[in-house]
């Protein structure tokens, strides 16, 4: 078997640390996920960073938080860092049984918002950046739906015509009062 | 030519998968549910309540990451498989005017070569007898020439996925790994298929046709030079065919030489080549284990049975000594482009050449531009004669090629099912529909939703905004003079199945603002804004739904506990059937069904079997098939054509339907007559057309309402139907048979039925659930739809009309959707948000389709594997008018239509509502899609 | 001198055809007009064709580019087609008001008079637009009328192209293209306080919008790996093996370029690169062993956050991103466009058919100043020929000129 360059890798994944372990030092992360981890939630559609099926959030220290396109970004490139998954936002008991949703993916079922939901974890993570963003930093009414086509507006979704993702993100956004009259 | 196999999914043959024994076991199935963190469709609270769903019923898992499309399996998730995961590549021609010299892969590292390469030379010397309906050379030998750009060569093979992925990113996008010799030109081949569909009316559109396809017969041509080839000189003295080719050449006639107060409209309008898009892209993972002689195989698929069928029958008699093939399919999503799809059988081979290993085969985006099924372009010429002074249309001729590119796929299908449906929502007297689908040295293709209407019925409605402008009327005036009502022939001559409701949305649309007031608002705004046009159109389509061969099966059973378990034979492509069957069952037993099994395919208890083909054979073989007790023309369907709505529920309903009758509602009258003289039911009658649930409990004429659990423990205490499974078969029109159900002997439109009897059934009951549990019914009086019906082509309709407001940039010739506004027709819709999400989804496809999305055909396009999403720009929210749409669902007649399939028609208006809006913005006709920048930029500016 | 320079220009082949009729004079105007590049100031990004609006940001303050639509009020619909090459080459309306320098005058006034009679005759077809562009608004002393009367003297018939006579006639019809028409030393060429041109280094690159738009001369094009061929296909196309047109550069094909004729990029080429042009050098990757400290650092920042779509050893992928084997920024001395264009980014670009580039993202929040000094220094040491000398504080330096905060 070829001996392919290999680095040690470290970082927590849904609040679980992973590591280290040594895996190609040009692995993407999409294939550290699927191939090494099991975690396929994060969806390969495009390959290439353009349909955002794969995103996953990294997190900051300072509490702030980004989307990350994974199939684009090696996995080495979270080495030391934080981030959430689809797999990682629902409330779970002990047996693993969800108990309870994020506010997102709780709107996004209510809503009927997706269909096949292959796109579904990246609509997923980007719309829980923006409401973790709106809960530090909320904005005017006036400037909701632009801030919501901002954060989805590059998905891609093939089955929806994005109409209920873009609705139930703006329901959790109001509900949750980040979204300031006047 | 032969009778060709013309209907839509014609091409399954035989049902006998040889001699190899198949399983086929869904990874949503139990048997799996160990493997996956939580269950698809288990959810911590309940999805539905007799008021409804809530959402849908797998959205947990599909919102939690935890729903397994088929790509997410691997080895270590399967039991028994070995754990390490191998990978498999395609490795492509991509240029098809020279012939084959072999490959090159001395640029690849020693150490990344593949542990296996398989060519054409060991499919030969293995035995592997690849699908006719695929075929040719899925690998192609040295020597040949290329059929299409991106043919296979081989299919390299690594046993693990840190080599696989360094050798296929060092082979990616290189194009020096293929030799080429001699310059040979594309290869020519006839076409794939060649049809035509004549009709001449009656007198009035009520009155028996003169000639057409169901009264006569479809035509089919000579091929000559590898074009179709029709009778010079037809007399109404000959053959079918001849007299067919009779009354098309008069209609030419007249329409070079028409009356006086006669227009006619003649016009060429092209479509796109376009990539479904399916966001998982094609897949299999599949294990042969040479100890036991079992292939195991988990693939993406819209037709398992026919890819576990077709599997077992390549690799019969093949050196592997396959002995039985167990096929998962997963959960996938298609649109189309996963049904009949030879990437099945690459993948089902890669895995035969695994040495041992699990091999997986998975396309990334780039690969699936490369191969993946495409939507099929049209160039069609179309040919309208209208009575000025009636508005009557009187002759629509529509001569159709349609492009197959390289492999056979659905393309003669296609070109047969877009011709049938060209004439959208309007009588036309007489018509003279040709169409013929060539192949190409493009990539394949195949089924995509739509499925040649969307070409034919967009341009009709074009055609139809164009003409009324000539004409200087109003186009819903226009319209109205010219609508299909009902008891009316489509152009085959066959009369539409129900209430034809389409004037009722014309009504509806020409009501709304949108149209009201579009030149006001269009000046309005043009003289605010000097940069953009502005323009509102409208179009409105109907589309047939199912195949005119459905084959639907489902069983429901009710425990004593009054849990409902539903098995289905449909897949859930996404689009929510696993939700609204499970849904179907709550108007006949109360409640959703608490536990639902999607892609089930073993039905042993039915005992069917099949031979023949249901869109070919003569009548007086179906007669005779038809005499053995268990045949069917078909035992099943694929989930594709808009058909769950429809022909799936009608098993779903039928199999509860038949619970209730025999099981819960004897239980009810048992419950209500206890205590003497009858007990509470003695004061009245009590009738079984009065029998209600009320919030999950059943009553009737007063009774004392019961819940499903009180009904269901008894129904099992006395030994009642508690389970029923069934299989319909559809040709346009129900199969029935008499089958004797206790006392009673009743007519159902099914051809098979097997029932089981409750917990507490006596021995002789019990004896006869013989039937892998249960107790299959002989069917008598027998009867299938004539075969006669298949020159039908469609009889069950779904309307749509969708207005556009948009707006046109100037400078760059781009246009944004502004606003836009829906109305679809669909009987009584199952769940409101799945229809709704349906028509969102359909017109956001609709946009691309009109507006975005193109490749070119050849050289430069998806074949040479540089294509991905940054290229092909599917419609993205800000292409869609995210916040400004809208639509509605008609009300039902009553509670007691049908739900009908929707999931394509809502695609289609939109595309003719764009293009007419575009005229009333630029005053120019576009006829070609899609409408780029350049387009418009060219039309505007010359 | 100007005079004699119109001579020798004079050499060169006519573009418009004398005597033409409307239909023939206008086609011609069109091409000329995107020879010209009129587009790229007068049309704003969505709006009606050469109804202005476009804000072009200048040291000074921000100019908009004028209606030039036949609208009688707010276009040129009432200029003669004397006033109309009189603007064009004087830089002076019919009213007498001088035009801010971005207007390329000093350009344009080698432009013959039947061209511009041309482009006259093409922007009289078009739809009148009855709307005015912004107002310009700019920093004293350039907002004032004496201000831009003093400016202009600056500039005044200052351009002095080279004597043409010797040259073959691709090579001046070349000159006259890329000196007139497409004044592509207005940005190529360095600019002096005053905002003009400093002519004794015309077309030795010039600062724009933060990029440097670099040296067009001969010897620093094939120091760049420039040949002929891929400086006519990189015109037409946006594309060719040394990378794809970004920033300011990217309309210019869009606009203008792509729609020239073969022959006329060829002849551009052949001006450019000379009739006998100097070698292009080939430069091969310099294997990791043989890199800097920094550089081998910057290897796996590379792998991490590039070699997704600029492929693990720099190839590049078709469609989606540059090939960094070749490529011409990473050959320039100055680290500046490269470290911006990884600190920026670069907008998805369609590019003409059905090429495309992917949007490249900025990297400003996602990499330190440590990391984008290892990362450019992998790069230009690797395929660019170039010193790993770029330290973390020029990055700094040019995160904070970029209005980036460190992450």
């Amino acid at each position: 078997m070829a001996e392919l360059p290999t680095r040690s890798l470290s970082l927590t994944i849904n609040g679980e640390a992973i590591g280290p372990v040594d895996v190609p030092e040009d692995l993407m992360m999409i294939d550290f996920l699927h191939e090494y981890q099991g975690l396929t939630g994060s969806r390969l559609g495009c390959g290439q960073g353009i349909c955002r099926a794969c995103v996953v959030i990294l997190d900051h220290d300072d509490g702030t938080s980004e989307e990350m396109r994974i199939c684009i970004t090696g996995a080495h490139f979270f080495n030391g860092k934080r981030i959430r998954t689809i797999e990682g936002h629902a409330e779970r008991d002990a047996a693993g049984d969800i108990v309870a949703l994020n506010p997102i993916q709780q709107k996004f079922i209510d809503h009927f918002a997706f269909q096949c939901s292959y796109c579904a974890p990246g609509f997923v993570n980007a719309a829980t950046v923006l409401v973790e963003r709106l809960q530090r930093d909320p904005l005017a009414a006036g400037e909701l739906e632009g801030a919501i086509e901002q954060a989805l507006g590059e998905h891609i979704c093939r089955c929806t015509g994005y109409v209920r993702y873009y609705q139930a993100t703006r329901a959790v956004i109001e509900e949750l009062g980040l979204a300031k009259e006047g | 030519m032969q009778h060709p196999h013309l209907s839509r999914r014609a091409f399954l043959k035989g049902s006998v998968a040889a001699g190899i024994g198949i399983t086929i076991a869904p990874l949503g199935s139990r048997a799996f549910a160990a493997l996956f963190e939580s269950r698809v469709t288990a959810t911590p609270e309940p999805w539905a309540s007799p008021g409804g769903a809530r959402f849908r019923i797998d959205a947990f898992s599909k919102v939690c990451g935890g729903k397994v499309f088929a790509r997410d399996i691997r080895a270590r998730d399967m039991p028994g498989w070995p754990r390490q995961q191998g990978h498999a590549m395609l490795l492509k021609a991509n240029r098809a005017d020279h012939a084959y010299q072999g490959f090159e892969l001395s640029s690849l590292d020693e150490s990344l070569h593949p542990d296996r390469i398989v060519t054409a030379a060991d499919l030969e010397r293995d035995g592997i007898a690849f699908p006719d309906s695929h075929g040719p050379d899925p690998l192609l030998p040295q020597g040949k020439t290329p059929l299409y750009i991106g043919h296979p060569v081989a299919i390299l093979i690594w046993h693990d996925f840190a080599r696989y992925r360094a050798a296929k990113n060092a082979l990616k996008f290189r194009d020096d790994l293929i030799r080429y010799g001699a310059a040979t030109g594309e290869v020519e081949r006839p076409p794939y298929g060649s049809f035509r569909y004549v009709r001449v009316g009656g007198d009035t559109p009520f009155a028996p046709d003169e000639f057409s396809s169901l009264k006569d017969s479809d035509l089919f041509p000579a091929i000559k030079n590898r074009r179709p080839v029709w009778p010079d000189d037809p007399s109404l003295n000959g053959d079918v065919g001849e007299r067919g080719l009779y009354h098309a050449q008069r209609m030419a006639e007249q329409l070079e030489q028409p009356p006086e107060n006669w227009e006619v409209f003649q016009a060429r309008y092209t479509t796109p080549y376009i990539e479904p898009g399916a966001l998982e892209p094609d897949n299999g993972n599949g294990w042969f284990d040479a100890d036991s002689g079992e292939l195991h195989f988990v693939v993406a698929t819209q037709c398992p049975q026919e890819a576990a069928r077709e599997t077992a029958l390549m690799l019969e008699g093949s050196r592997f000594a396959v002995r039985h093939l167990n096929v998962h399919p997963g959960y996938t999503v298609g649109y189309g482009s996963k049904d009949h799809n030879i990437f099945v059988y690459y993948a089902a081979l890669a895995a035969m050449y695994g040495d041992g290993h699990p091999i997986r085969l998975a396309n990334d985006r780039f690969e699936q531009f490369q191969s993946g099924i495409k939507r099929h372009p049209f160039d069609m010429d179309y040919r309208l004669a209208v009575d000025r002074d009636s508005l009557k249309f009187q002759i629509f001729r529509a001569h159709l090629d349609v492009n197959g590119g390289g492999r056979a796929n659905y393309s003669a299908s296609v070109a047969a099912v877009g011709a049938t449906a060209a004439q959208s929502v309007y009588y036309l007297p007489r018509s003279d529909l040709a169409t013929t689908a060539y192949p190409s040295r493009a990539v394949e293709a195949g089924s995509m939703r739509g499925y040649g209407t969307l070409q034919t019925m967009a341009a009709t409605e074009m055609m139809v905004d164009e003409l009324a402008e000539r004409l200087g009327v109003d186009p819903f005036a226009l319209r109205r003079a010219n609508l299909l009502e009902a008891g009316m022939k489509n152009t085959q001559g066959a009369i539409p199945g129900g209430a034809i409701r389409v004037g009722e949305i014309l009504d509806k649309a020409e009501r709304h603002p949108l149209w009201q007031e579009r030149h006001e608002r269009r000046d309005a705004r043009q003289a605010e804004d000097p940069d953009h046009l502005y323009g509102t159109g409208f179009a409105i389509s109907q589309k047939d739904f199912g195949t005119g061969a459905e084959a639907p099966m489902a069983s429901v059973e009710i425990d004593a506990a009054g849990r409902i378990r539903l098995r289905q034979i449909a897949i859930d492509m996404g689009t929510g059937a696993a939700t609204s069957q499970a849904m179907n069952v709550l108007e006949v037993l109360g409640r959703p069904a608490d536990d639902i099994k999607t892609g089930e395919t073993d039905w042993s208890e039915l005992a069917l079997e099949t031979s023949g083909n249901p869109y070919t054979m003569s009548q007086d073989e179906q007669d005779r098939l038809s005499q053995t007790p268990r045949w069917t023309p078909r035992l099943a369907s694929p989930s594709s054509a808009s058909n769950s709505a429809y022909y799936a529920s009608h098993a779903t309903r039928e199999a509860a339907r038949l619970v209730f009758r025999h099981g819960l509602w004897p239980a009810a009258l048992s419950i209500w007559r206890q205590g003497i003289y009858g007990g509470q039911a003695n004061p009245y009658v009590i009738r079984l057309e009065d029998a209600r649930w009320v919030e999950g409990h059943l009553t009737a004429n007063g009774m004392t309402p019961l819940s499903l659990a009180t009904l269901a423990a008894k129904a099992h205490e006395l030994g009642l139907i508690t389970g029923a499974s069934v299989h319909a078969f559809n040709r346009w029109s129900w199969a029935s048979a008499e089958f004797a159900l206790g006392e009673e002997r009743s007519r159902l439109p099914l051809d098979a039925v097997a029932v089981k009897y409750g917990d507490g059934a006596d021995d002789d009951k019990r004896r006869l659930m013989s039937s892998h549990g249960y107790h299959l019914l002989d069917r008598q009086a027998m009867r299938y739809p004539d075969v006669q019906l298949n020159n039908a082509h469609v009889t069950y309709y779904s309307p749509v009309a969708t207005l556009v407001d948009l707006r046109v940039s100037k400078g760059s010739g781009e246009v944004e959707i502004l606003e836009h506004y829906s109305w679809v027709e669909c009987g009584k819709p199952i769940v409101s948000e799945l229809v709704m999400g349906q028509l969102e989804g359909g017109v956001a496809m609709g946009i691309g389709h009109a507006l975005l999305e193109h490749m070119p055909l050849y050289e430069d396009g998806p074949g040479n594997g540089s294509w991905n999403f940054n290229r092909y720009q599917v419609p993205l929210a800000r292409h869609c008018a995210v916040w400004k749409q809208g639509g509605e669902i008609l009300p039902p007649l009553s509670e007691t239509d049908p739900a009908k399939g929707m999931g394509e028609v809502v695609m289609i208006p939109v595309v003719g509502a764009i293009v007419n809006a575009l005229a009333h913005a630029t005053g120019q006709r576009f006829r070609d899609l899609p409408v780029t920048p350049e387009r418009i930029q060219e039309a505007l500016h010359g | 001198m100007r005079r004699l320079l119109l001579g020798a220009l004079l050499l060169a082949p006519t573009l418009a055809v004398q005597a033409a009729d409307d239909e023939t004079l206008i086609e011609q105007g069109r091409y000329l007009a995107r020879a010209a590049d009129c587009a790229a100031c007068h049309t704003a990004e969505g709006g009606a064709p050469f109804a202005g609006g476009r804000p072009i940001e200048s040291p000074f303050g921000t100019i908009y580019g004028t209606n030039i639509t036949p609208d009688p009020q707010h276009g040129i619909g009432d200029y003669s087609r004397d006033d109309f090459y009189h603007a064009l080459t004087e830089g002076e309306t019919p009213s007498g008001r001088q035009l801010y320098p971005a207007m390329p005058y000093t350009s344009y006034h080698l432009m013959r008079r039947e061209d511009s009679d041309a482009i006259y005759a093409y922007l009289n077809s078009l739809e009148p637009i009855a709307r005015s562009a912004p107002e310009t608004r700019l920093s004293f002393p350039y907002n004032q009328r004496w201000g831009v009367a003093l400016w202009n003297l600056v500039y005044a018939d200052a351009l002095q192209p080279e004597d043409a006579a010797s040259h073959s006639p691709a090579w001046q019809r070349g000159q006259y293209l890329v000196e007139a028409m497409g004044h592509c030393g207005e940005c190529h060429t360095p600019r002096g306080w005053t905002g003009a041109m400093d002519l004794d280094h015309h077309l030795e690159g010039g600062m724009l919008a933060g990029y440097l738009a670099p040296s067009l001369k001969a010897e620093a094009l094939a120091e760049r790996g420039w040949t002929r061929d891929d400086l006519a296909r990189f015109l037409r196309d946006g594309m060719s093996p040394q990378g794809s047109m970004f920033n300011e550069m990217f309309p210019v094909m869009h606009l203008s370029t792509q729609h020239l004729e073969d022959d006329d990029l060829a002849a551009m080429a052949t001006y450019l690169l000379g009739d006998s042009p100097p070698e292009a050098r080939r430069i091969d990757a310099h294997p990791l062993e043989e890199l800097g400290d920094s550089a081998r650092r910057g290897r796996q920042g590379y792998l991490d956050t590039c070699a997704g779509c600029h492929g693990i050893e720099g190839q590049g992928k078709p469609q989606v991103a540059v090939a960094m084997e070749g490529n011409t920024t990473l050959r320039l001395e100055a680290p500046d466009n490269l470290l911006k264009v990884m600190l920026n980014g670069i907008a998805a670009q369609d590019f003409p058919g059905f090429a495309r580039m992917q949007e490249m993202p900025g990297f400003a929040s996602k990499l330190s100043d440590a990391e984008l000094a290892d990362l450019s220094n992998y790069l230009r040491e690797t395929w660019g020929g170039r010193a790993g000398d770029v330290s973390p504080e020029d990055v700094a330096a040019l995160r904070e000129e970029s209005g980036h905060a460190t992450p």
